[in-house]
């Protein structure tokens, strides 16, 4: 039960905003209103149908394609630049949400990542993952503003993790 | 069909090429996996997309434009990328919601701030995913790599809306 709720806690919290947002809504501007904001609703999820489908189809061939973890030899301690762009790129291939992500640290870790290869994979997984692009940001925003800001952030991990190497934190993999 | 719906279904399709160049099972594999996604996206934009509607509706339409309008300049960014951390759940709330925003009169370098915020602080997915798995000390190190990223995005942004009127959403 306590693990249904957890799992479902996000669409819990969604699903309350919203109800609580009509409600207030109806209150305001009656229910003509909620209708008009339901079919706006619909309107925008037949416009962005088509991308989603072709994102998941994307998303699911890339997955059989590649394998994120078959990097990790190439991000030790003295990789370098190179270390941190190829840990960049794993974490943009990474498919999924956090519960894929945070343990696939523990396990470059284990194959021996460094822990500025680990912040330059964490954030090119958060900042850029492809799956989030091609499901989400392509299909609600806009291929415009994706790719623009897709190429303002793609440095922004392997700086992030040259600075990590640097920092005075040291950390190493809970066993 | 958009041009960068094309784009995307081209991508998708040469991927799919690749795919059955390893094997008819593979493709098959993509399918399944496409479907078992579709199901687990769909309950989530149902709720979500309305949710997103009602509050764009509720909102002002020039409620976030003194906050985090296109003039708001570097303000507008700091803010932004600080609401962004705070932004609860998944990339389906944030995304619809980033359209109510920006339906309410907020900037595009304002919001590409506020997203690079979110995928960076996500104090939400520190709390139950990468603290009890990685330990604070991972949590510290990536902070303080990362701190003035957001700021940065959002100011980048800004330059670029300069040179190429980009806009938000769908046309």
């Amino acid at each position: 039960m306590i693990n249904l709720l957890r799992r479902h806690a996000s669409l819990l919290v969604i699903a309350t905003i919203g109800a609580v947002a009509a409600a207030a809504l109806w209150r305001r501007d009656g229910g003509d209103a909620v209708g008009r904001a339901l079919y706006h609703a619909w309107d925008l999820f037949l416009f962005i149908a088509p991308s989603l489908l072709a994102g998941l189809l994307l998303a699911a061939a890339l997955r059989q394609l590649m394998a994120p973890g078959a990097l990790a030899r190439w991000m030790g301690a003295d990789s370098g630049w190179f270390g941190l762009s190829v840990a960049t790129l794993a974490g943009t291939l990474t498919p999924g949400g956090p519960m894929a992500a945070f343990p696939l640290v523990l396990v470059l870790a284990g194959a021996g990542a460094d822990r500025g290869a680990l912040v330059a994979y964490i954030l090119g997984w958060s900042l850029n993952g492809f799956q989030k692009l091609l499901v989400y940001e392509v299909p609600l925003l806009g291929p415009e503003f994706a790719i623009m800001r897709t190429l303002i952030t793609l440095p922004m991990p392997m700086v992030a993790g040259w600075i990590a190497r640097r920092l005075p934190i040291a950390w190493e993999a809970p066993k | 069909m958009t041009g960068g719906q094309a784009v995307l279904w081209v991508l998708a399709l040469v991927a799919l090429a690749f795919c059955l160049r390893r094997g008819p099972g593979v493709v098959r594999r993509v399918g399944s996996e496409s479907g078992q996604s579709l199901l687990k996206i769909l309950p989530m934009f149902a709720v979500a997309l309305p949710m997103a509607a009602f509050l764009a509706e509720l909102m002002p339409a020039d409620a976030a434009v003194a906050w985090i309008g296109p003039d708001s300049g570097f303000m507008g960014v700091v803010i932004a990328s600080l609401a962004g951390g705070f932004m609860p759940g998944g990339p389906f709330v944030t995304f619809p919601l980033v359209l109510a925003f920006s339906k309410a009169g907020a900037g595009v370098p304002q919001m590409a701030a506020l997203i690079t915020g979110w995928s960076i602080f996500a104090v939400h997915r520190i709390i139950s995913w990468e603290y009890p798995l990685l330990g604070w000390r991972f949590v510290a190190l990536r902070m303080a790599s990362a701190l003035p990223l957001p700021i940065i995005a959002g100011l980048l942004a800004e330059l670029v809306v300069e040179v190429f009127p980009i806009t938000l959403g769908v046309p």
